[in-house]
């Protein structure tokens, strides 16, 4: 084919978006619903995902040591841990600090904690952050291993709640997604098929005078791209204004924040560039494979 | 140059729409082909544009063996044919211009040449002043003008019209019958399909009979005159 040829197929894709303006406008609000649907949805489990994790990151596994643990083993000890992998941080909690911490917080007991200064009961630990609260289990034995530890307390509890929360919450994301992108296949593919039908005749026509199966193809492919690609652009400018300003309400919300943690909530900026190449792509994706798939049954003449 | 050599079509459905049919129209004929309905007419036609093939017999149109065409050349034989529908079949969201055009663009032609070809057969088919009309500005006997021009933009060996002047009023119909006569005149081939017999027996010439999928008459006739089978 000629660059003329094709310059002409480009040009009747997108004149006929105009000519044929309500289907094509048809076409393009159901990509833009479905676009909306999948891509906010999408968002959210992010979102939620990302504030578990917020969550996960306030755990704390507390190593206590031996009473007769001298100050060389100790940093020797520390090496260790900083060793093994999984573990955030680590900060030491001596035991002169921890009866410091235990005498404020007890100042009714005041005389007691007087007459223990001399003889202080209690012993120097570790307090560790645990990167991955799913193989803290390993990690505990790995720790469990080491020298010089009388006992360690990790919060098992809090582990497993928040590990079914994870599985919950992927695996009804998992399905309600997964149901939202069925659904939107479904109905985009019947918007370009209702579309292609109504031009089935021109495309007969288009037969009858020896048009070649990619010469009638391309302007629907151009066309339905074009749709796809607005659809894209519009679902875009939508959800980014929507998610800040989504945002910069929960921003006022101090409750909500401070049991989710306003640093879980992802910012558009970190994630733009990849919402803007799934929605693109993806509307673009759809428009033109929609359109090719649609009138493969219309060019048998 | 259309050959039929003993051609039957049986359909799926068990229908015998033609049955044994041979016959031969040579470059620069005009012929009509007359039957009543479901005679076996379309049937016809669907096989010289390949649009179906035949249980039986072989077919040659324009140099092209359909019996051995292969799908994708196709477009290459339809390419020979200039088609004129019974109900114009022009796309709706083009200009009268823009609907003949597109012929010469599926076989790529210099946009110059299209520009210069296109005005030239609007004009023949005096339409030159609603080059810029769509097709529900315009009567149904300009439809079929523009329909014609369409057959004939890329200058074809044969020209098929499938009752032309079925949906048109009488006085057009002569109009278009000679318009297409006058094409024939310049050497390309015409096969007009019809049931107008008073139209045929105006006009005479070769006419081709079809009755119940077989040929009953094939002759050249006089004008106003007509041999019923």
């Amino acid at each position: 084919m000629k660059l003329s040829g094709f310059k002409y197929l480009v040009g009747q894709g997108t004149e006929n978006i105009w000519k044929n303006k309500m289907m094509a406008f048809a076409s393009f609000c159901v990509m833009l619903v479905s676009l909306l649907l999948v891509g906010m949805s999408v968002l959210l489990y992010m979102n939620l995902n990302s504030m578990i994790g917020g969550v996960e990151d306030k755990n704390e596994v507390i190593v206590y040591m031996d009473e007769d643990t001298s100050d060389e083993e100790l940093a020797e000890f520390q090496t260790q841990l900083e060793q093994i992998d999984n573990i955030g941080s680590i900060s030491f909690y001596s035991k002169e600090q921890a009866f410091e911490d235990l005498k404020e917080n007890m100042t009714d007991y005041e005389m007691l904690f007087d007459s223990l200064e001399d003889d202080n009961p209690l012993i120097d630990s570790f307090r560790l952050r645990v990167e991955d609260i799913s193989v803290i289990s390993t990690t505990i034995s790995e720790i469990g291993q080491l020298d010089h530890i009388y006992s360690v307390r990790a919060p098992m509890d809090f582990v497993n709640i928040l590990t079914e929360l994870q599985k919950i919450v992927s695996v009804v994301f998992v399905i309600v997604i997964a149901a939202l992108v069925v659904i939107s296949v479904v109905i985009v593919s019947n918007a370009t098929k209702a579309s292609v039908f109504m031009r089935r005749e021109e495309i007969q026509i288009m037969k009858y005078v020896g048009a070649t199966n990619s010469f009638i193809r391309i302007p629907f492919f151009v066309e339905g791209m074009i749709t796809g690609l607005l659809a894209g652009c519009v679902a875009l400018v939508i959800t980014w204004f929507g998610y800040d300003s989504l945002v910069e309400l929960l921003t006022g919300q101090i409750n909500i924040l401070s049991v989710i943690g306003m640093g879980s909530i992802i910012s558009f900026r970190s994630i733009a560039w990849k919402v803007v190449a799934s929605y693109l792509l993806v509307g673009t994706f759809f428009g033109a494979c929609g359109s090719i798939l649609s009138m493969r049954k219309h060019l048998n003449v | 140059m259309i050959e039929l050599r003993d051609v039957s079509v049986t359909y799926s459905s068990g229908v015998d729409a033609l049955h044994n049919v041979s016959l031969k129209i040579n470059d620069g004929d005009f012929a009509f082909v007359v039957g009543a309905s479901g005679a076996g007419k379309s049937t016809m036609i669907k096989l010289i544009l390949k649009e179906i093939s035949p249980t039986r017999g072989s077919i040659s149109v324009n140099g092209y063996n359909l019996n051995r065409l292969r799908r994708r050349r196709i477009p290459a034989l339809r390419r020979t044919i200039g088609f004129v529908f019974q109900d114009f079949r022009l796309i709706p969201s083009m200009t009268v211009y823009e609907n003949v055009a597109f012929v010469l663009h599926v076989i790529d032609s210099p946009t110059k040449y299209i520009r210069k070809r296109v005005s030239y057969v609007i004009d023949l088919v005096g339409l030159q002043d609603k080059m810029q009309a769509h097709p529900d500005e315009l009567s149904g006997g300009e439809m079929q003008r523009v329909a014609i021009a369409r057959a004939l933009v890329n200058d074809p060996q044969l020209i098929i019209a499938d009752e032309p002047t079925g949906n048109i009023d009488p006085k057009l119909s002569y109009e278009i019958v000679e318009l297409l006569q006058g094409i024939n005149d310049i050497g390309t081939t015409i096969l007009m399909v019809t049931h107008e017999h008073d139209l045929v027996r105006q006009f005479g010439g070769r006419i081709i009979n079809i009755d119940q999928g077989r040929v009953v008459f094939d002759e050249v006739v006089g004008g106003n005159l007509i041999h019923e089978a």
